[in-house]
């Protein structure tokens, strides 16, 4: 009689737990590719903080740059040529538009208030094609061209509502007040449905230390109180580190540096 | 007695996890019935999360909604604002026209539609962090449905940008249109606003009037604002005016910087007022623009209910069937105003689904068709709406293949004897042939002329008839022009004949959307006749006929009377 309740009880929890992995595997396998947050943060004066530097290189065989085709408003929009950011590769295998951050850090520095949070839509192109934000910050759109855009933020599982709003060329700035984050994720689709190409990334983020790789592929993070941190990327064509993440050591006025090679994501 | 303690606790924690599983959230409202209903209703589409990952969904497009991200197309609320709860009710109720959503007012009882709105609402944790009711849009200052408001609208429409996805007749035919997607990375087409009755959130004025204030989430169509917020319909055209213009004389240059500046102090205060930053004159100027947004918005949605009728037009059969009319004179040409005159038959198509590949998602609504015949020849005008034109095929590796357009217009071979007869099968015939004319838009001009008997066994004829063809398209419509002898040589063309009633059906292809072969839209078997003449022997005989019934009458009375005597 026991027996039979035992292996009927063995059972039961191999079904929940059977459930359970099928139920997560979906959410597991979307979060890869997303940024990892500190479960908390709190924000203090960093005194003799220390800087983690480095340079981000792409390892692989670099695709040829595809032209992007100008299917609209070509006296706007057609007067430079456009390629596909997706992936970046400058000079010496630099690899532009790469996020580096740190994942555990539960105290820091504030945000410098006087950043700006910004994208510019010019020659129907979005710059910066990653944007770091605030959480709660507003984002502030400027229009540089003789067209209409329509400004498309993907909605998200989070709760940070889906942002779409037609901006035409008589509205030089515009700021979305009314859509501010609510919770730290990303990053997040940008996208002008009017002009098809135009692609761009937004991280909702809750502390300052993320910085994007420039056409060299440097980035720096400074102002980091001594500690052990795990340092991550994530790279819209490479994905992310967040299986293996770096660690890295910060003593006090000290500078790290830490490299990273990227290949395509598979 | 302690192992069984040990026993009971494992079997209640053995439980909790597995109900931990299965409910989404314990949200407390949520009841096992709502549940119930949505595995049993919606989950085939939806799926069982909420991912819109059913059984069904991969072959539906648009595709059945995914609730985890909290986006729904049609609200009564702002932007970026959550349904409300009517709005999910609502929606079930009535269902989405032009897609697969299916209204459940039959088939499911109000308080089980209400039960799904709290199930679902557990797929989405914003519905329970939101403290605030989702604000609704407005529809203060509703402008009365008129010629002169639709007149206003018309302009605006192109001010709105409408036109960029819509195109400039509003046949989803923009520029846009193509690249489209919705935010899970599906083709999604922009409404062909000439057909209400496939709008999903219905075709009333205040339905588009919050379309375009609330935008469609999830979805390309963008919330709007004014395109010249802080003018009148009035400044605003004449900045358009003078916008457009290569060079401005010195007074017009003042005159557009004077209204630049007044547009940009108004945007300027927009952004104010959201950060609550403005001062009283600042409001008053906010709140006159805000005023003169609403009335545009209410003459624009006036202009999109214009353009559709009211309802999807019945069928050509019955009193609608297809009549070629006759005339003495030449047969008009593809552009003749004699068209006009005549009311056109609308054939329905849907999707080919017997037959692999199938299409399950038609972007094709219908074709409507006009005829006119004389004594030796019939012509017929076919107009049909297609967001895209499509002449050659077209590897995209972001689109997927493209294929051309293409129409043919069926008829039997021999039109079967009275209507009970036998006619051959619908789809593209089978024991019995069919006889077709296939018009494809890489050959613009031209008709060939096919037999065959069944959809993957057509033959293009070996003798070609002297059959005249010319197409046009323009936003967003095909017209096809095809003329023909009544009466041909080949025993394989149909015969006409006046007062006969032939059977027809249609096959259309929209390359964009993938259509080749039997991928296509279809329709079944409709009939059409070549009105008969109106003869001037009705001027004779009918008199003829009254007068020797009048003197057989005579007669019979004189008979009578004699017979009497």
């Amino acid at each position: 009689m026991k027996t039979k309740m035992l292996t009927c009880l063995i059972l039961l929890f191999a079904f929940g737990f059977g459930l359970f992995v099928f139920a997560d595997s979906h959410e597991k396998e979307e979060e890869m590719n997303k940024l990892v947050f500190p479960k908390a943060y709190k924000s203090t004066t960093v005194k003799d903080g220390g800087k983690i530097s480095g340079v981000v290189k792409f390892e692989g065989e670099v695709p040829e740059k595809k032209k992007l085709e100008i299917t609209k408003d070509p006296k706007v929009c057609g007067v430079t040529d456009k390629f596909d950011e997706s992936l970046v590769v400058g000079d010496g295998m630099a690899l532009k538009n790469t996020i580096v951050y740190l994942m555990d850090i539960s105290q820091g520095k504030d945000f410098d208030k006087d950043a700006k949070v910004e994208i510019d839509q010019k020659d129907c192109r979005f710059d910066p094609h990653v944007q770091i934000i605030p959480v709660g910050t507003v984002l502030t759109m400027l229009n540089n061209d003789k067209a209409t855009h329509n400004v498309h933020i993907f909605g998200t599982k989070k709760n940070n509502t889906e942002i779409n709003i037609q901006q035409t060329k008589n509205r030089k700035k515009m700021r979305l007040t009314r859509f501010k984050s609510k919770n730290a994720e990303g990053p997040v689709e940008v996208k002008c449905d009017i002009h098809g190409w135009m692609k761009a990334w937004v991280a909702y983020v809750p502390h300052p230390y993320f910085a994007v790789t420039n056409e060299k592929g440097e980035f720096t993070l400074e102002d980091v109180p001594a500690g052990t941190y795990k340092l991550g990327y994530w790279h819209e064509a490479c994905g992310t580190n967040n299986k293996e993440p770096v660690t890295v050591t910060v003593t006090a006025g000290g500078e790290v540096k830490q490299d990273f090679t990227l290949k395509l994501k598979k | 007695m302690r192992t069984k303690n040990v026993v009971h606790l494992v079997l209640i924690l053995g439980l909790l996890s597995v109900l931990n599983l299965t409910y989404a959230q314990d949200t407390p409202e949520v009841s096992e019935e709502g549940k119930e209903v949505y595995e049993e209703s919606c989950a085939h589409c939806h799926g069982i999360e909420g991912r819109g990952d059913g059984s069904a969904a991969e072959n539906l497009l648009p595709r059945p909604r995914d609730f985890t991200r909290g986006l729904y197309k049609i609200r009564s609320t702002e932007s970026g604002q959550l349904p409300t709860d009517q709005d999910l009710f609502d929606i079930i109720t009535i269902g989405m026209p032009g897609s697969s959503m299916p209204g459940w007012e039959t088939s499911l009882s109000a308080n089980d539609r209400w039960e799904v709105v709290a199930y679902i609402k557990t797929f989405y944790d914003g519905f329970k962090e939101s403290e605030t009711p989702p604000r609704q849009i407005s529809l203060e200052g509703k402008i009365p449905y008129s010629e002169d408001s639709v007149e206003i609208g018309k302009v605006l429409y192109t001010q709105f940008a409408c036109f960029e996805c819509h195109g400039n007749l509003g046949r989803g035919d923009g520029t846009s249109a193509p690249t489209l997607q919705d935010e899970w990375g599906f083709k999604s087409w922009p409404a062909n606003l000439t057909q209400s009755w496939n709008y999903r959130g219905g075709n009333g004025i205040d339905d588009i009037y919050k379309r375009f204030i609330g935008g469609i989430a999830g979805s390309a169509m963008p919330m709007f604002e004014d395109p010249a917020f802080g003018l009148t319909i009035e400044q605003s055209k004449r900045y358009n005016e003078l916008d457009s213009k290569v060079e401005m004389t010195e007074s017009e240059e003042e005159e557009y910087n004077q209204l630049d500046e007044k547009m940009g102090n108004a945007y300027e205060i927009l952004d104010l007022m959201a950060d609550g930053d403005a001062t009283e004159e600042q409001k008053q100027i906010y709140d006159t623009a805000m005023k003169a947004f609403n009335v545009k918005s209410w003459h624009l949605a006036n202009y999109v209910k214009s353009l559709s009728p009211e309802k999807q037009p019945e069928p050509a059969i019955g009193k609608n069937v297809l009549r070629s009319q006759y005339t003495i004179n030449e047969l008009p040409e593809i552009a003749d105003a004699a068209w006009e005159t005549l009311e056109s038959s609308y054939f329905p198509l849907v999707g080919q689904i017997i037959v692999e590949p199938r299409q399950f998602n038609p972007t094709i609504d219908s074709v409507n068709v006009k005829s006119f015949y004389n004594d030796t020849e019939v012509v017929f005008l076919f107009t049909w709406d297609d967001r895209t034109h499509n002449t050659e095929v077209e590897e995209d590796e972001d689109t997927g293949t493209t294929f051309e357009d293409a129409i043919a217009i069926q008829f039997p071979v021999k039109v079967p004897k009275g209507p009970t007869a036998e006619k051959p099968y619908f789809l593209w015939g089978g024991r019995k042939a069919v006889y077709l004319w296939q018009w494809k838009a890489s050959d613009a001009d031209k008709v060939t002329e096919l037999t065959a008997k069944g959809i993957n066994n057509a033959e293009a004829q070996e003798v070609q008839g002297d059959i005249q063809a010319k197409s046009e398209y323009t936003d967003g419509q095909y017209k096809l022009w095809v003329k023909r002898a009544l009466k041909t040589d080949d025993k394989k063309d149909l015969q006409l004949e006046s007062g006969v009633f032939v059977p027809i059906a249609f096959s259309a292809w929209d390359g964009a959307n993938g259509d080749v072969d039997t991928k296509r839209v279809i329709s079944s078997w409709y009939s059409f006749v070549l009105e008969p003449v109106p003869s001037s022997r009705r001027f004779i005989y009918p008199p003829l006929v009254a007068l020797l019934s009048f003197g057989l009458l005579v007669g019979l009375r004189q008979f009578v009377r004699q017979r009497n005597t």
